[in-house]
């Protein structure tokens, strides 16, 4: 056991660094940041929540960083991609911020957060996963040879074109910062590093080669949760600085052997573990949405 | 134990001097002899909560009167929040999403109240709001409730989930077999209140009240308080998150990519 300084609780050291060392490991195997499962863990496992949100996008930096350097090493990141869709993430998380407020205000943002959720989870989720099916039962990906025909996509006919060498693109620098920024404002009203989201985008709509997209979109996300450690630490003053580095031990160790592990799978089928996991952790969203609770009160911690 | 109790309650009756202060228009004493075991309580990082024991004698010389002890976190803004079904009404199926948020200005963080019998029967309820013997007392409402809401269930419902959570603590009993909690009464008036402190009790300046009443009214009073702070690395890493955020805030996110570097450099293929 061991107090934590700012969640002002003492926690067993050896769980956290297995629900961490877990996290981590999806993480490194199929390139998100697992934010949408570290943030419940840790609420369940008695973390305030507004310090479970601030802390665990410390973990996130630390293991997309670990992650950043396997993939540097197979030349699987594209850096330039990876700068524009963060500085549309910036931008969008700003904007995500400001909207996230005034919906408060409105008192409609925990339906519309719910909603999204649900909606992102399962529609995503759903999608890879059937098409993880296909090419297990040897069928040719049909859904995506439609997408894929036009292979000069809307984001070659934009203006200011750049060459993106690693994923062997030309194309406008709009389409990337326009998702960038999407996902940033998601990422802000939703809590979560939107990973899950940015790599089937920068599959499908930027038609990104598979190999360099885990790399890129751990880029974006790197740069999302660094800059969300340090506004939260400095905004809300809840990072725990004590979890944080038992999240961090246990992250990095994880996702390395999830990256590891992630190498020897052909990609298909690590989409389609994804897929599997958003499915199931949306399903589980929609049973507490929809079953009546038993204590109809709760405590607010001021967080959506 | 008992002896050690004994003689520190002698040293405190001989200490306290006789200056009964009266207030104006209340005839109420704060005389009444009690002390805490320990004044400053500290956190570590292997802090895993503590007890709290106020003792002290009873003043009444024939015995008579009851015994009550409160131990008082300090007072902090609450929000209590209601799930409420979308859409509501007869519909079949609905979201159950948070709604209807009632903020209290302030409420007790922590709030633990010892007797040797039912609250009830020593003090009239009008004793208890006053002298705010019950944490749903100290609880003020600062903003309206939702319409069709009822005041007193969210103030129910936050005393409800604070004492699931060990925040909120009643004892109306002596220490049980395994509960070392409680208030005991000893031979000559004199008596020992246990609190347990859970670890999640925050950390500031609490008090320890203690209180003789009897036939319902508040005979004597005496407020002790109790230091509770952070040492060492615990102390060091809250003030560095307070005082120098930015900085906390990047070291932070530098430990993270070190973490990471770390971990890619030990796992590096030969």
């Amino acid at each position: 056991m061991i107090y934590l300084p700012i969640a002002e609780m003492p926690v067993a050291v050896l769980l956290i660094l297995l629900v961490s060392g877990a996290v981590g490991f999806v993480s490194g195997l199929v390139g998100v940041g697992g934010g949408f499962i570290m943030t419940p863990a840790l609420l369940f496992l008695g973390i305030p929540a507004p310090v479970a949100v601030a802390t665990g996008a410390s973990q996130i930096a630390a293991t997309s960083f670990s992650g950043i350097m396997t993939q540097q090493r197979r030349k699987s990141v594209d850096w330039r991609m990876g700068l524009l869709l963060s500085i549309g993430g910036v931008i969008g998380g700003s904007a995500g911020v400001a909207l996230f407020e005034r919906l408060l205000r409105l008192g409609q943002l925990d339906l519309i957060v719910s909603a999204l959720y649900l909606v992102l989870l399962s529609s995503v989720g759903f999608l890879m996963v059937r098409e993880s099916y296909r090419f297990w039962r040897g069928r040719p990906p049909k859904s995506v040879s439609i997408l894929r025909r036009p292979l000069k996509s809307i984001a070659h006919n934009l203006p200011f074109r750049l060459r993106f060498p690693r994923s062997g693109l030309y194309i406008s620098a709009l389409p990337p910062l326009g998702i960038g920024f999407g996902i940033g404002a998601l990422s802000a009203i939703m809590g979560i590093g939107g990973g899950f989201i940015l790599i089937p985008a920068m599959i499908y709509l930027l038609r990104m080669p598979t190999n360099v997209v885990i790399g890129t979109s751990q880029f974006q996300v790197l740069v999302i949760s660094s800059l969300i450690v340090i506004l939260q630490s400095v905004t809300t003053q809840t990072v725990d600085l004590v979890l944080a580095l038992l999240l961090m031990a246990g992250g990095v160790v994880g996702a390395q052997i999830g990256a590891r592990v992630g190498a020897g799978i052909k990609a298909e089928y690590v989409r389609g573990i994804l897929g599997a996991l958003l499915v199931a952790a949306s399903v589980k969203f929609l049973f507490d949405l929809v079953i009546p609770p038993e204590e109809v009160y709760l405590l607010g911690g001021g967080v959506g | 134990m008992k002896r050690l109790i004994t003689a520190l309650v002698f040293a405190l009756l001989v200490s306290v001097p006789a200056t009964a202060q009266q207030q104006p228009g209340s005839d109420v004493a704060d005389d009444l002899p009690a002390g805490v075991a320990e004044e400053q309580i500290t956190v570590s990082s292997t802090y895993g909560g503590s007890y709290i024991t106020v003792f002290g004698v009873n003043p009444d010389r024939r015995g008579r009167g009851d015994i009550v002890v409160v131990l008082r976190g300090p007072t902090e803004p609450a929000t209590v929040m209601r799930k409420r079904r979308v859409p509501g009404g007869q519909f079949p199926f609905g979201l159950w999403v948070n709604g209807d948020a009632v903020r209290f200005s302030e409420a007790p963080a922590f709030f633990a109240v010892l007797s040797n019998r039912p609250l009830r029967e020593i003090a009239s309820p009008e004793s208890i709001w006053r002298y705010q013997l019950d944490p749903a007392a100290s609880a003020q409402l600062a903003s309206a409730v939702p319409a069709g809401g009822d005041p007193s269930a969210y103030r129910a419902a936050l005393v409800r989930l604070r004492r699931e959570q060990g925040l909120y603590q009643w004892y109306t009993r002596p220490p049980q077999e395994g509960v070392r909690g409680g208030l005991t009464a000893y031979q000559g008036g004199l008596f020992r209140a246990v609190v347990r402190l859970p670890a999640n009790a925050p950390i500031a300046q609490y008090h320890a009240d203690t209180y003789l009443f009897r036939d319902g009214r508040l005979i004597s009073r005496q407020r002790i308080p109790i230091m509770i702070s952070r040492v060492g690395v615990e102390r060091t890493i809250h003030d560095l998150a307070t005082n120098v955020s930015w900085l906390y805030g990047i070291v932070t996110v530098l430990l993270a990519l070190l973490a990471g570097w770390g971990a890619s450099v030990v796992f590096r293929r030969p």
